[in-house]
C-alpha cells in the first residue's frame, strides 16, 4: 500500500466517525489554544517591560553611593557618610566616551502656582536630562548648565503639571514656589506617560543643587551617565571605577549598567513564559491521553475489519502505519486547529483589550504543533502496535 | 432502580473495560493533581508573605515623610521633602491617645570597622521602643535602653550576620566597634531574623537615633514607627496622626500615613489573584478531560446499543438509563478526582521534603472544590451521552444486530 492511499483510508476511518473525531481533536484544539495564548500574554509582558526599560535609551550606566553588600536597598540612597557629590558627576562627565553625566536627586514638596496647589515629584538633575533620559521639550527650554555653585532659580514642567497649575494658559515666564522657595518655569516637557509606576510628567525639574538646598542633602542619590554607542559598557564601567576610586580613595560606590539590568529583567521574564507555557502543556498532556484512549478504543472496535485487512494479504506493517496515520491525521488536525484558534483569540484580545500586551511567540507555538504531533505518534504507537499483533484468524472470528 | 443497583450496575459495565476507563481516570487525575499541586504552591506563597508582614509587628502604623497626590501610585518609599519628620514631631504623636509605642527610624548606609575587618552596611538610628513595636528578639545582651530619643550614647545594637562577620570566634558583646569614625560599644545582638520583608536586620547596626543624626549629619527622619492599643485604635490613629503632624507643619498635610494590614491587604489580593489565574489555567486541564469523558461515553452508547434496546424493551424508563450513563461518568471522574487528589497530595510532600523552610500546604477548601469540579465536569459532560442513550428508539436499537 502507498503512502496516500493510506492516508485515504486513515481520513475514511476518521470521517466515518465524525463526532467522535471532533472530540477528540478538541482536547488537543484546547490544550494548544491555550499555549498559544498564554505564551503570547508572556511574551507581549515580556515586551513590554523591556520597552519600558529601554525608552530612555540603551546606553546608560548609573552609579548609587555606598557599596551595596545587603541584598535590596541600601541605606545609602537615604544618608551615607561617603556621599557622592556634584563635583564627582562634573568629573565623570570628562571621561572619555561618556556623552553627559547627570546628577540626580528625587524628592516630594508642595508646588504653588498663583492659588492652585499640588504634592508631586521634584527631580534634581542636571542639564543633560533631555538628553540622557531622552525625554523631549514641548516648549521652551529645559535648564540651562549652570555649573555646580550658584544654579538659578529655574523650573521646567511636567505636562501633567503644567496642565494642573495653569490649565491652557502659558506657563513660560511664570513664577511657582516649590517648598518654601520661588522659581521660574522656564520650559514645559512632552508627556512621557508612566514609567513603571513613576508618573514622569506630574514633575518638576529643578537643577540639582537647588534641590540638595532644599533638601539638606549632601548626597545625590544617582548618577546617569550616558556613553557614546561606539565602546563597551564594561570599559565605561572601568573608567567611572578607576575615576570614582581615585577621587573617594575606596570603593564607596555601586555601579549598575542598564545592559545588566535588562539581562537579568531578560531572563526573569522568559522564565515567566516558559512558566505559563508549561502551565498550558498540562491540558496538552490531557488531551494526549484523550487521542491513546480513542485509539485504544478504535483498535478493539475494528478487530474484524483488521482481521479483514490482513486475511486478504495486508502485512503486519501496512495494519502498524494505518492506525499510527491515523493518530498522526487526528492530531495533526487538532495541533493546527489549536494553533488557529489560539492565533484568532490573541488577535480578538488585541483588538478588543489594548492595555493587554500580547504578542505571539512564534517559537512556542512553532514548538506545541510539534509536540502535537509528538503527541500522535507516541499516543497512536501501542494501539497501532496492538492491531498490527492481532491473529487474522482470531480477529475475523470475533465478530 | 435503587441507587444501590444503579451503582453496581454502573460499577459493572466500568469494570468491562478497565483499559478505557484506566486512560479517563489518567487524563481526569493529572488535572486534579496539577490544580491541586498549583493552588498549593499559590495559597503557600501568600501566607508566606501574609505571615511575614504580620510578623513586622501588630497594630503597626507607618509616617513616611512626603505625599504625593497623584491616583493609584504608591506613597514615596524614598525620597526627599523640604520639611523632614523631626525627632520633636515624633514625640508629638504621644498626644494621639491611641498610641502604644512610638520608634523612630533613621536611615543611612556607612564603614563599620573591627581591627582589621572592614564593611559597608546599613545602620539605624531608633530608640528602645523599636524593640517592641517591630517584635524583635535578643539572641544576647540587651537592646538599646530607655533614655530620652534626643540623647546620644555610644552603644550599639547588632544583626546576627554582622556578629558573625566581625566577631568571628568571640563573644560580641562589650566589644567596641567604629562606625565611621565614631566608636560604638556592642550591648547586643539581635537573634536571627531570616529573610525578612523590609529591612534585612540581620546585617543591620542599630544605635541610638540622636548618635544616627549626628554620624549623617541629618535632623531628618526616614520613618515614624507606630503602635496602637488595638485594631481599632489604629484607624482612629491614623487620623490624630495626621491632624498632629498637620498642626506642626504649619497647616499643611505633607505625610503619608499607612497601616500594617493595608500594605497586608494589597499583598493579600494580589496574591489571592494569582492563585487564581494559576489554578484556572490549570483546570482548563479539567475541561480537556471532560471532553474526553464525553467522547468516550458517547462511544460506549453507540458500542452498547443493543443492550440499551434491549433494558428499554424490558421496561426501564429514559430516566433510570439517563441515571444509569450519568452514574458512569460520575463514577469515572471521581476515581480520576480521587487519584488525582492522591497524585496532588505526593507531589506536595515531594515539594515539602525539597524546600524544607518554605510551608506548602493545601487548604482543605481548595482539596474539596477540586474533588467538586472534577465531579461536576464529569457529570456535566456526562449528560450528552446519557440523554443520547436514553433517547434511542428501543425498536431500532434491538434491530441493529
Amino acid at each position: 500500500m502507498n503512502w496516500l492511499d493510506l492516508a485515504k483510508l486513515a481520513l475514511s476511518s476518521i470521517t466515518s466517525h465524525k463526532q467522535r473525531s471532533l472530540l477528540t481533536a478538541l482536547g488537543l484544539i484546547i490544550g494548544i489554544a491555550a499555549v498559544v495564548i498564554l505564551t503570547s500574554i508572556g511574551r507581549g509582558i515580556h515586551r513590554f517591560v523591556l520597552a519600558e526599560f529601554t525608552q530612555f535609551g540603551t546606553h546608560l550606566i548609573a552609579v548609587y553611593p555606598g557599596k551595596t553588600t545587603t541584598f535590596g536597598l541600601s541605606g545609602a540612597t537615604i544618608s551615607t557618610v561617603r556621599p557622592l557629590s556634584a563635583a564627582d558627576a562634573a568629573s565623570l562627565e570628562n571621561l572619555d566616551h561618556v556623552l553627559a553625566a547627570m546628577p540626580m536627586i528625587q524628592g516630594n514638596a508642595r508646588i504653588e502656582a498663583g492659588n492652585k496647589q499640588r504634592r508631586a515629584n521634584v527631580f534634581g538633575v542636571g542639564a543633560a536630562l533631555p538628553l540622557v533620559w531622552q525625554l523631549k521639550v514641548d516648549s521652551g527650554r529645559f535648564l540651562p548648565n549652570d555649573g555646580l555653585d550658584n544654579p538659578r532659580a529655574f523650573a521646567v514642567l511636567g505636562s501633567k503639571m503644567r496642565a494642573e497649575l495653569f490649565g491652557n494658559a502659558s506657563p513660560l515666564g511664570q513664577r511657582i514656589r516649590i517648598g518654601s522657595d520661588r522659581f521660574r518655569v522656564i520650559g514645559v516637557m512632552q508627556a512621557k506617560g508612566q514609567m513603571l509606576g513613576f508618573d514622569l510628567d506630574d514633575t518638576v525639574f529643578i537643577a540639582s543643587g537647588k534641590a540638595m538646598e532644599m533638601f539638606d542633602r549632601q548626597s545625590l542619590m544617582e548618577i546617569d551617565l550616558l556613553y557614546s554607542s561606539e565602546t563597551s559598557a564594561e570599559s565605561v564601567e572601568q573608567a567611572i571605577k578607576r575615576r570614582l576610586i581615585a577621587r573617594h580613595g575606596a570603593e564607596d560606590f555601586t555601579i549598575i549598567t542598564q545592559n545588566q539590568m535588562l539581562e537579568k529583567m531578560d531572563s526573569v521574564l522568559s522564565v515567566l513564559t516558559l512558566a505559563v507555557a508549561a502551565l498550558g502543556s498540562i491540558s496538552l498532556l490531557v488531551g494526549s491521553v484523550g487521542i491513546l484512549t480513542i485509539m485504544t478504543i478504535a483498535v478493539s472496535e475494528r478487530v474484524s475489519e483488521i482481521g479483514l485487512l490482513r486475511a486478504i494479504g495486508a502485512e503486519r506493517g501496512v495494519v502498524f502505519r494505518l492506525f499510527l496515520g491515523e493518530a498522526l491525521l487526528l492530531s495533526l488536525a487538532g495541533g493546527a486547529g489549536g494553533v488557529m484558534l489560539g492565533i484568532a483569540l490573541v488577535q480578538l484580545a488585541a483588538a478588543f483589550v489594548p492595555a493587554l500586551p500580547v504578542q505571539l511567540a512564534w517559537s512556542y507555538i512553532v514548538a506545541a504543533f510539534a509536540i502535537s504531533l509528538g503527541i500522535g505518534v507516541a499516543a497512536g504507537v501501542a494501539p497501532a502496535i496492538k492491531a498490527a499483533r492481532l491473529n487474522p484468524l482470531e480477529a475475523l472470528r470475533a465478530e | 432502580m435503587l441507587s444501590k443497583d444503579l451503582l453496581l450496575q454502573a460499577g459493572k459495565a466500568i469494570q468491562t473495560q478497565p483499559l478505557r476507563a484506566a486512560l479517563i481516570i489518567l487524563a481526569m487525575s493529572i488535572g486534579v493533581a496539577s490544580v491541586n499541586v498549583l493552588t498549593a504552591l499559590g495559597d503557600s506563597a501568600r501566607n508566606y508573605v501574609v505571615h511575614e508582614f504580620e510578623s513586622l509587628g501588630t497594630h503597626l502604623v507607618i509616617v513616611l515623610p512626603g505625599r504625593t497626590e497623584t491616583t493609584g501610585g504608591h506613597p514615596p518609599l524614598f525620597g526627599e521633602t523640604p520639611r523632614d519628620l523631626t525627632l520633636d514631631d515624633a514625640a508629638a504623636l504621644f498626644r494621639s491617645k491611641q498610641v502604644a509605642a512610638i520608634a523612630p527610624v533613621s536611615i543611612g548606609s556607612a564603614p563599620v570597622s573591627v581591627g582589621g575587618l572592614e564593611r559597608e552596611t546599613n545602620v539605624m538610628g531608633s530608640t528602645h521602643a523599636l524593640l517592641r513595636v517591630r517584635h524583635l528578639t535578643m539572641a544576647q545582651g540587651q537592646f538599646l535602653p530607655e533614655a530620652d530619643a534626643d540623647k546620644e550614647s555610644s552603644v550599639c545594637v547588632i544583626g546576627k550576620t554582622i556578629s558573625e562577620e566581625l566577631f568571628a570566634h568571640q563573644q560580641a558583646v562589650g566589644q567596641w566597634l567604629r562606625i565611621n569614625d565614631r566608636r560604638f560599644r556592642v550591648i547586643g545582638v539581635l537573634a536571627k531574623e531570616g529573610q525578612s520583608i523590609g529591612t534585612g536586620f540581620d546585617e543591620l547596626i542599630i544605635v541610638p537615633v540622636a548618635s544616627a543624626q549626628a554620624l549623617f549629619d541629618s535632623h531628618s527622619l526616614f520613618r515614624i514607627l507606630l503602635e496602637a492599643h488595638s485594631e481599632a485604635a489604629m484607624y482612629k490613629a491614623v487620623d490624630e496622626v495626621r491632624d498632629i503632624i498637620k498642626l506642626r507643619h504649619e497647616g499643611e498635610d505633607d505625610v503619608t500615613v499607612i497601616t500594617q494590614d493595608s500594605v497586608v491587604n494589597t499583598f493579600d489580593k494580589i496574591l489571592t489573584a494569582l492563585t487564581f489565574t494559576v489554578a484556572g489555567i490549570a483546570a482548563v486541564s479539567l475541561a480537556v478531560a471532560g471532553v474526553l469523558v464525553m467522547n468516550v461515553m458517547l462511544v460506549s452508547v453507540s458500542q452498547r446499543t443493543a443492550e440499551i434496546g434491549l433494558l428499554k424493551a424490558l421496561g426501564a424508563t429514559q430516566g433510570q438509563l439517563q441515571r444509569w450513563f450519568l452514574c458512569e461518568a460520575a463514577l469515572l471522574s471521581l476515581a480520576g478526582a480521587l487519584v488525582g487528589s492522591v497524585i496532588g497530595q505526593f507531589g506536595i510532600l515531594v515539594l515539602q521534603w525539597l524546600y524544607p523552610n518554605f510551608p506548602v500546604a493545601l487548604p482543605v477548601w481548595a482539596r474539596l472544590s477540586a474533588l467538586a469540579v472534577a465531579l461536576a465536569t464529569g457529570l456535566l459532560f456526562g449528560v450528552l451521552p446519557a440523554r443520547k442513550a436514553a433517547r434511542l428508539d428501543p425498536v431500532a436499537a434491538l434491530a441493529r444486530r
